[in-house]
């Protein structure tokens, strides 16, 4: 590669990191991701009140259980408050349903308890406005325990009998494949989490398949490709291209990760309170670790960075040459949907990875270039294959690579200096055929 | 120099060139002619190397064209070759660079071009925002900023004012005293005429014309009896064995004739004629042009 290819790569990624879009795509995607990830914050500001309190009233009925009851609900409110911001208090009235009915503020639910000959205890729940689902769990665990407390002394059973009865079944998982001994439940997460994590890279996919597209089209539209050309080779051209639209979308990716980063700060103050993690983040972080999921992203990760350039490399080879085949933006845009397709194809694969556990058909299509580097991580982190898998993913993506750099070079090379949409197909084919590169 | 030696060139069963040879020394500007589609993009895409000849061979200096030598060329496309979104610094640079320039030394070289076209105001504006003109000043700068051995002119006063033309055909002089072989094509038979010794004028990729153009002229034949005069005998005129026409242009006559030999039988018939003017030319490139290519087709 001689000083031209570097002043080529130079110049363009120049051109795109000084555009003026650059820097207003980037100020309000930092702006945004900020934000989503202090919304709840955001909405405080805005008059949204998360920490309101709930006030629950009672009215026991002479079923002796409020304390009981009391005692329940604030449990159960407090076991969730780790995740959830739920706050309650519970207070008891002897006044009438009725009475309580009349000036019932939209912050206050009523509990009215009764207890009769079949039932140990039953409950009417009133208030203004529907209960989230979160404060009705809460009130419905805190009822049913009460009433089975309830049943327990009136029969007389011990707690530990009754512990055991209810308790669930405890399970000791073995899985003689190594590879696969991981927790089932990590196939839901993964269904729902991988596809998260991967949406950023299918928006700089498309991103990068515009860039190297849009910047080869400009230049044959403007024809400044003959004089471009007659300096500097076809394959020097094209691969100066797609090494700034890589470089830049790779800074791009980078940046995505800081400003998340900086959003994540501010939302858990760590920028005032200095860097230690936050109790909850760190009990995820030993739940994940418990389950393996640390362990297998230590390997991950770079095979799956490996994986995203790869693929960038060969969505951006064949964008390339896409875009040498067209004449003009329009023409560009409607060849470049399938390779739109292709690359939200992989994206549905990697979600719905999850739903088809086993599936021999996304298996195989997780080795196939342009998908793979969806697929594959998903399926690795759900214990479908194994790392073996994603080498042999990585081998057939670099074989790819070369082949539609060697064959497609050629079509280039025709494609950059033809101006006709007549034949273009029939053109496309001799190029591809002919050994005249 | 540059050789272009028994080039053809095939685009699946089409002959877009067919056999071309000519010679541009060192100095000399050579002509290119011929109608839209004849081979002239195609002629001068292989001389840059871009594409391959199906079959002969162009030298530069005695050395096939390649990447080491197209820093030696320059080419002013028919189309203008243009990033609009770039300054006219910037597109310079950009161009100079690839002609193998430092980035560096080049802006002292641009501000010296941009003077001589007098566009140094428009140094940091963007070529979106110039005029036809200016942006084929800024076009010619770019492909001679290198001082080339070859310079291709395909269409170089398309949008120029006559002023502006002037500038540039001084600046196309000033090249060919340095030395530098210039090709240069035009549909504009005046400018071809102004500046070209030597042409060849293609047809369908085939040289119909080919070699000196007062050699051209003379081979053609055919001359123009220029007239004026009160009383002409214009139908005995036409009457005369060899003369192909006649007809009135701007105020004179022009009595077109197969040779040179038929002048003294015209001017017999004029000469006791009140006659102001009697002059026997040569034809203009235009009408050689139109004989051999509108000929061809007919």
């Amino acid at each position: 590669m001689n000083k031209k290819f570097w002043y080529l790569t130079k110049v363009s990624l120049r051109k795109k990191v000084k555009s003026k879009w650059f820097v207003i795509t980037n100020i309000i995607l930092a702006v945004a991701i900020i934000l989503l990830l202090n919304i709840n914050s955001l909405v405080t500001f805005f008059g949204g009140d998360f920490d309101s309190k709930t006030n629950i009233i009672v009215i026991d009925n002479n079923t002796n259980s409020y304390s009981l009851l009391k005692q329940n609900l604030e449990s159960y409110a407090s076991s969730l408050n780790d995740e959830e911001d739920l706050r309650i208090s519970v207070t008891e009235s002897n006044e009438s349903l009725e009475t309580l009915e009349e000036d019932l503020k939209d912050d206050e639910i009523l509990i009215e308890l009764n207890s009769s000959e079949d039932e140990y205890l039953t409950a009417e729940v009133v208030s203004n406005e529907k209960i989230d689902t979160l404060t009705y769990q809460v009130i419905s665990q805190g009822l049913n325990s009460t009433k089975t407390s309830i049943g327990m002394a009136v029969n007389n059973i011990d707690p530990n009998v009754l512990n055991n009865i209810s308790s669930p079944v405890s399970i000791t998982r073995v899985a003689l494949n190594e590879e696969n001994s991981v927790d089932e439940n990590m196939g839901l997460i993964m269904s729902s989490v991988f596809p998260t994590i991967i949406l950023p890279f299918f928006m700089l996919t498309m991103i990068l398949i515009q860039m190297v597209g849009g910047e080869i089209c400009e230049e044959k539209t403007t024809r400044s490709m003959e004089i471009i050309i007659s300096n500097v080779s076809p394959k020097q051209h094209l691969m100066s291209k797609i090494l700034a639209s890589n470089i830049f979308v790779i800074l791009q990716g980078v940046l995505l990760v800081v400003y998340t980063v900086i959003g994540f700060l501010i939302s858990t103050n760590m920028l005032s309170n200095g860097l230690a993690l936050p109790s909850d983040v760190t009990s995820i972080f030993d739940s994940l670790v418990a389950a393996g999921f640390i362990e297998k992203l230590v390997y991950v990760i770079p095979l799956t960075l490996i994986l995203i350039v790869l693929s960038f490399l060969a969505y951006s080879i064949v964008a390339g040459i896409l875009a040498s085949m067209t004449v003009n933006m329009e023409d560009f845009s409607q060849l470049q949907t399938p390779l739109v397709f292709i690359s939200l194809g992989g994206y549905y694969l990697a979600m719905m990875a999850g739903m088809f556990n086993g599936s021999i058909l996304i298996r195989i299509l997780s080795y196939v270039p342009f998908l793979s580097s969806f697929v594959s991580p998903s399926l690795y982190m759900m214990g479908e294959i194994g790392l073996v898998d994603i080498i042999i993913s990585i081998v057939v993506l670099i074989l790819f690579i070369y082949l539609i750099l060697h064959f497609g070079i050629r079509v280039y090379k025709v494609g950059i200096l033809n101006y006709s949409n007549e034949k273009v197909w029939s053109k496309f084919f001799k190029a591809f055929k002919s050994k005249d590169v | 120099m540059l050789e272009v030696k028994h080039i053809t060139k095939y685009y699946g069963n089409n002959r877009a060139v067919d056999n071309l040879s000519f010679t541009v020394k060192d100095g000399e500007i050579f002509g290119l002619l011929g109608e839209n589609g004849a081979g002239k993009t195609t002629t001068f895409r292989i001389i840059m190397g871009l594409i391959e000849a199906s079959s002969g061979e162009v030298l530069l200096d005695g050395k096939k064209i390649d990447y080491s030598l197209t820093d030696e060329i320059g080419f002013v496309t028919e189309e203008r070759s243009l990033l609009t979104k770039l300054t006219v610094l910037e597109q310079l640079k950009f161009y100079g660079v690839l002609k193998g320039l430092d980035e560096k030394l080049l802006e002292k070289d641009i501000d010296k071009w941009l003077e001589k076209f007098e566009i140094t105001s428009y140094k940091n504006r963007k070529i979106k925002e110039l005029s036809k003109g200016n942006q084929q000043k800024i076009q010619f700068i770019s492909a001679i900023i290198n001082h080339p051995k070859l310079l291709i002119l395909d269409e170089p006063f398309t949008g120029l004012d006559p002023i502006n033309v002037k500038m540039m055909k001084d600046a196309i002089y000033d090249l060919q005293k340095e030395g530098c072989s210039i090709i240069f094509s035009s549909h504009q038979m005046e400018y071809i005429e102004d500046f070209c010794e030597k042409l060849v004028i293609l047809v369908k990729g085939h040289p119909v014309v080919s070699g000196d153009l007062k050699t051209i002229k003379n081979e053609f034949g055919i001359k123009n009896v220029m007239l004026r005069g009160e009383d002409l005998p214009l139908d005995e005129i036409e009457k005369v064995k060899g003369v192909i026409s006649v007809s009135k242009v701007k105020g004179e006559i022009e009595v077109k004739v197969e040779s040179r030999d038929i002048a003294p039988k015209i001017f017999s018939l004029v000469k006791n004629s009140n006659i102001t003017k009697y002059d026997v030319v040569e034809p203009t490139l235009n009408e050689i042009f139109i004989a051999k290519v509108g000929g061809i087709h007919e």
